[in-house]
């Protein structure tokens, strides 16, 4: 009787182990590394609209082709990712945009721009803003916006010019956040989501395993004994 | 190989859904009590494994195991794969929960199938089971990949395209699930030959009687 029962649980104790063993590697594994679920973003800057594409996990999606399309839905312009997962384009003009990463094989990510962040444009951006910009400095000498000395000469920046030079300069102190940003986006599943999914899968298995024990209690319960009609009248 | 939110159309996504529907119910239906824990442990297996990156070829592609699964399972890698395709949508944002139908079928289908094909063969000598361990693992990514394809057929690319596309990315994939397939097979035979679908001792006893 003794050997015969110690036999099952020695394979079993031995399992138990490798299963132990194969999970701790997986685990391991699955800290360092992320798999795929592509994420697009994008940020306005100035009249240029920066695209940056990825997979989480740090792989950029490559030569992956990009539409940018109107709030209503049409196509606005398309094109493709660069060798480093990015891509840029003139801002077309004031109206909402969506862009739209095909990452291929059934990977598709959007990202929209709301047309409040392109508030600070003229339309159709790059006439205009290019002649009062050139045209500005000009008698100043000096392409550096020099404000105080234009502002002796004649009648002083006007109201659009000074929210056009503070946009300027807060675009530029905030590119590098915005990198940031961008970079921090797709952190990929962390080890909550890791473990929290597999308590979930385990959880369920705990709850199928009750149903079926309850169920197959109460069948035999009523199999052995059918004087107790209570117990199998809900089943 | 998970198939993203508004990438295919309504009537792919309904069929996915029902035909995984079914799948699933079969699978449910073939789960004797014995081997509910089993099932859970390889659908936390699916789940994982999906984290390991693999860094080789064009795109980002990862394990999948749904051959192991399907061998280990049967008609069962149904219910295991969409309830770890589940936790993948709502966890890792991978798929999609639209999308799930369709990705249960690219994923759990091919296992069943591979499981018909090649559990057979593991009654069978040394070299026989290794190589039918290594194709189901090959094969069963190599079948996703084709109902990838034929998912966006539907949908707005070319298949031939897309499948030839899906099955070069998954190259890389396939080979290393096919051994690790084989490996894994040739551990339990050591280990806990009961857990295969066939084995020399006492088959069609516990693990054959799902079929």
């Amino acid at each position: 009787m003794n050997p015969k029962k110690s036999a099952p649980r020695k394979q079993t104790c031995r399992i138990i182990r490798a299963v132990g063993t194969a999970w701790f590697f997986l685990l391991a594994a699955a800290v360092t590394t992320n798999a795929h679920n592509v994420t697009v973003f994008a940020w306005v800057d100035g009249d240029t609209v920066y695209v940056e594409s990825k997979f989480s996990g740090g792989r950029t999606a490559k030569n992956a082709p990009i539409e940018v399309l109107d709030g209503a839905g049409n196509l606005i312009l398309s094109g493709k990712t660069d060798e480093q997962g990015k891509f840029s384009f003139q801002v077309p003009g004031k109206t909402e945009m969506k862009v739209v990463l095909h990452a291929g094989m059934g990977h598709k990510a959007i990202w929209s721009i709301p047309a409040e962040d392109l508030e600070g444009l003229d339309t159709l951006p790059p006439a205009p803003a290019a002649a009062t910009v050139k045209q500005r400095p000009a008698p100043v000498a000096s392409p550096q916006p020099m404000e105080p000395s234009a502002a002796a000469e004649s009648v002083g920046p006007t109201a659009l010019e000074i929210e056009k030079t503070v946009e300027k300069v807060l675009d530029k102190k905030l590119k590098p956040v915005l990198k940031m940003l961008a970079d921090s986006r797709p952190s990929g599943p962390d080890i909550r989501d890791i473990l929290g999914g597999i308590g979930y899968i385990f959880g369920l298995v705990g709850l199928a395993a009750y149903l079926r024990y309850r169920r197959s209690g109460k069948s035999s319960a009523a199999a052995a004994a059918d004087d107790d009609p209570t117990a199998t009248g809900n089943r | 190989m998970h198939i993203s939110e508004g990438v295919l159309s309504g009537p792919v996504l309904i069929s996915g859904a029902v035909l995984a529907a079914a799948g699933t119910a079969v699978g449910l239906k073939k789960i004797d009590y014995d081997r509910i824990a089993r099932v859970g442990i390889l659908s936390a297996s699916f789940f994982v494994a999906s984290l390991i990156h693999v860094p080789i070829g064009p795109a980002s592609i990862h394990l999948i195991m749904n051959g192991l699964v399907g061998l280990l399972l049967g008609w069962a890698a149904f219910p295991a794969i969409l309830v770890a395709l589940l936790m993948q949508g709502v966890f890792f944002q991978y798929g999609g929960i639209t999308t799930l139908g369709v990705n249960t079928m690219i994923m759990a289908l091919p296992a069943v199938i591979c499981y018909h094909l090649f559990a057979p063969l593991l009654a069978k000598g040394r070299k026989a089971v290794l190589a039918a361990a290594f194709g189901c693992g090959f094969c069963a990514v190599l079948l996703g990949a084709v109902i990838v394809g034929l998912a966006l057929m539907f949908t707005e690319e070319k298949f031939l395209e897309v499948a030839t596309l899906v099955v070069t990315a998954h190259l890389p994939v396939m080979i290393i699930e096919g051994l690790i397939t084989a490996f894994t097979v040739v551990f339990l035979q050591k280990v806990q030959p009961s857990m295969l679908p066939t084995f020399d001792g006492s088959p069609q006893k516990t693990a054959n009687s799902q079929k």
